[in-house]
Parts: C-alpha cells; sequence; structure tokens
C-alpha cells in the first residue's frame, strides 16, 4: 500500500503539466496514464463520497475513459483540473439518472442515518467523517458533497441536479444537521 | 418566529445567504437562545470537517481497466502497447481477454481463498451477487462462502479442463490480470483488518468477489468454446 501511494504522489508532481495533457489529448497512453495518477486521488474521492462508495472504482473508470474521449474538447479555457473535476461530476449525476433513482433519493428519509454504526475508536477523525457522510440519505449526501467538499455555488448545484435552488438549501441543512448529530456523539467519546 | 424556524436559517447564516432584516432577526434571537448558538457552532464544525477531508487513491489500480477500455477506442496519435500487442497476436476480442484473463485470476485466487477456508480474514458478512443467469449449466452461486466457494471450485475446474484451448499469449495475459486482482483483493483484506466496519473498503471487496464470479463463468465459456 505504501508503495502504491509513493507512486501516486510522485506522479503527482511529475505529471501535473500541461505537456501531458496535450500529449495525452494527441492519443499518447503513456502521458494518458501519468495524468490518470495525477488526478486519480482527488477523482476518486469525489466519486466515492458522490456515491456512498457504491460502484466507486467503477464509476472512476468510466471518468477517466470519458477524459480520454473528450480530451480533444479541451481548449484550455479553464485549468485543465477544473475541466476533469466537472466532467467527472457529470458522469456521475449520468450514472445516477441513468438508474432512474434521482427522486427517490431526494425523497429519502431521515431514518436511514440512523443505520449507521456505532462509530469506531479511531483517531482518524477524516475517516469518521466519511463514514458518516456515505451514510447520508442520497439526496442530502450530493449536495453536502457539492456544496461543502467541493465548493459549488447552489445554483450550480441546482443546475446539475435538476433541483431548485431552494430544494439544495434544504438538502444541505438537513445533512449538515444529521452529521452534527452523529459527530457529536463520536467527538464526546474521543 | 419559533426556535425550528430559527434553526433552519442556520445553514443560509453561515453561507451568508440570509437578507439584511432575516439577519438581523436571527442574530437577535441567537443572543438570547443558548440551544440554537451551540447548534450554530457545531454546524460550522461539520462546514471546516468538510472542507478539510482527505483524498485517497483507490486499494486497488484501476489503470489496467482503463487502459484495456481506451485501447478500444478510435482516437488519433500513438496507439496503446497494449492494444497493438492483442490485436497482433490474439483472434480474442479485448473484452474476452480482459475476462478471460481475470478468469485465469480465479485459478490461483480460488485456491489462495480456499486455503484460507479457517482465516477469520474471510469472515466477510456475504453479500448478494446479481450473477447472470444467461448459463443454465452452471449453478447460480450467491455469497454465503460455502457456496461460493463450491462454484468457484466448480468453474476452475472446467476452466483448468478447457485452458489447452486458449492461446498462449492469452494465458499470459491472464496471468497478468491474476496477479493485479490478487493484490487488491490482498490488500483489501488487510486495510479491513484494520478498518473492518469501512464502508468502502467492505463495498470493494464483495464487488472484487462478484466480479471474480461473473468473469470466472464468462471465461469458462471461452475456454470450453475453444476445445
Amino acid at each position: 500500500m505504501e508503495a502504491v501511494a509513493l507512486r501516486y504522489a510522485s506522479a503527482l508532481s511529475a505529471a501535473d503539466k500541461a505537456d501531458d495533457v496535450a500529449l495525452a489529448a494527441a492519443g499518447d497512453v503513456s502521458a494518458f496514464e501519468r495524468v490518470y495518477r495525477a488526478h486519480l486521488p482527488r477523482v476518486h474521492g469525489l466519486v466515492r463520497r458522490m456515491t456512498g462508495g457504491r460502484d466507486a472504482d467503477e464509476v472512476t473508470q468510466d471518468v477517466f475513459v470519458r477524459v480520454w474521449q473528450k480530451l480533444g474538447t479541451f481548449r484550455g479555457d479553464s485549468a485543465f483540473s477544473t475541466w476533469l473535476h466537472r466532467l467527472a461530476v457529470n458522469v456521475v449525476i449520468e450514472r445516477f439518472r441513468s438508474e432512474t433513482l434521482r427522486r427517490q433519493r431526494l425523497r429519502d428519509g431521515d431514518d436511514i442515518f440512523d443505520t449507521i454504526a456505532a462509530p469506531t475508536r479511531s483517531r482518524d477523525l477524516s475517516m469518521d467523517f466519511e463514514t458518516a457522510l456515505a451514510k447520508l440519505p442520497n439526496g442530502a449526501r450530493e449536495v453536502f458533497v457539492l456544496h461543502d467538499v467541493e465548493g459549488y455555488k447552489h445554483h450550480e448545484i441546482a443546475s446539475l441536479l435538476d433541483i431548485s435552488a431552494g430544494t439544495s438549501k434544504a438538502q444541505l441543512h438537513r445533512a449538515r444537521m444529521m452529521l452534527r448529530r452523529h459527530l457529536g456523539r463520536k467527538d464526546s467519546e474521543l | 418566529m419559533k426556535t425550528d424556524a430559527f434553526t433552519s436559517q442556520l445553514s443560509g447564516y453561515l453561507d451568508d445567504e440570509l437578507s439584511a432584516v432575516e439577519r438581523q432577526s436571527l442574530d437577535a434571537h441567537l443572543a438570547d437562545c443558548e440551544a440554537c448558538r451551540s447548534t450554530l457552532d457545531e454546524l460550522r464544525q461539520v462546514v471546516a470537517r468538510a472542507s478539510n477531508l482527505r483524498d485517497t487513491a483507490p486499494v486497488s489500480d484501476l489503470w489496467p481497466s482503463i487502459e484495456s477500455r481506451i485501447g478500444s477506442e478510435s482516437r488519433p496519435g500513438r496507439v496503446s502497447p497494449f492494444r497493438r500487442a492483442i490485436s497482433a497476436r490474439l483472434s480474442f476480442t479485448i473484452p474476452q481477454v480482459a475476462a478471460a484473463g481475470l478468469a485465469l485470476t480465479v485459478l490461483s485466487g480460488g485456491l489462495v481463498w480456499m486455503a484460507r477456508s479457517g482465516d477469520p480474514r474471510a469472515d466477510v458478512p456475504p453479500i448478494r451477487a446479481q450473477v447472470q443467469e444467461d448459463d443454465p449449466a452452471i449453478a447460480r452461486a450467491n455469497f454465503a462462502d460455502k457456496h461460493y466457494d463450491r462454484a468457484i471450485a466448480e468453474l476452475q475446474r472446467t476452466l483448468d479442463e478447457g485452458r489447452q484451448g486458449l492461446d498462449p499469449e492469452t494465458v499470459r495475459v491472464l496471468e497478468q490480470n491474476l496477479a493485479a486482482i490478487d493484490r487488491a483483493i490482498e490488500q483489501c483484506r488487510r486495510a479491513l483488518d484494520t478498518d473492518p466496519s469501512n464502508v468502502y473498503l467492505n463495498t470493494h471487496l464483495a464487488e472484487a468477489r462478484q466480479r471474480k464470479l461473473l468473469l470466472l463463468r464468462r471465461a469458462t465459456a471461452l475456454s470450453t468454446k475453444g476445445t
């Protein structure tokens, strides 16, 4: 595991170059692998959080295959990481829609959160937070990840998820209140 | 206004999305309401924690699968060495090779699995598989370990008998995939030893097991066609 982590870390510094993006856009698979390794942790984190961990590896693969297909349309108007990030969000959302669960997810009940297992004694607070996040109702989790983790605005989220800005705000507040309750319990145990 | 109504405004307050009038009203309420002040502080902690999450790479390397998928894409520029080698020497399609490769993975992965039948690390909660019903000759499996192991063993025997029908280059590619999937499963299990309740890891391991079974079935069908 450490060797893999080190490989990712070294790849990050070497591959975060426009040259690799340009080479990959021209069809260079080796350059694309460097781009992949540089951006994998960020993309996988986004996918994993938005999906609650379900099929995260498969969706991440879908993202990079889509990047390969669309690289020719990247014109450099924004940073490559921004372009990639937006594309990843779109892939995840398309997957949601293809499953025709979007509306049902947004109406999930709060009781789903009660299924969270008792927190472990781990002192890795970020991982405990990730576990709690994965257990949120899908609609609340998606909005929370996009707004509080990824920095999207409510009007952008509304457009991405095909909901109103008011629904986005309500889902965000719902998610924060749920996480507050859980993390309060967790923190008191430490 | 009741406290619940003020509470529902706290996220908007944090995000500076309230009107001046709403903010003034909530400020006045907060001055007198300990419960709302406490809730607001906790919400601040949630937002702060969300902005400090760490990104980590997945347990297994996804590149081999991505490379095989983009290798089948028609794009200008350099052709992937992977694609070139496959297309030059094999008569199977890339999806067939990938399926058969991962199936060979099961040849040794399954042996390891069976050898560990008494290993407590194998006590992963059973998870139902989405098994395709396309071949009535092969018994349907679920992930109760006894049935799963039996199905894997039967498929391995069938594949072993039909292995001579596979091209040597195909076998080589399959063995490469074997090593990759074994590493992924072992890494996943080691990680679960220290974090057994991790949702992602459990899901990942269950998916890997499911994928093994499905791909083994496909590869078995491929090998028996060649005999």
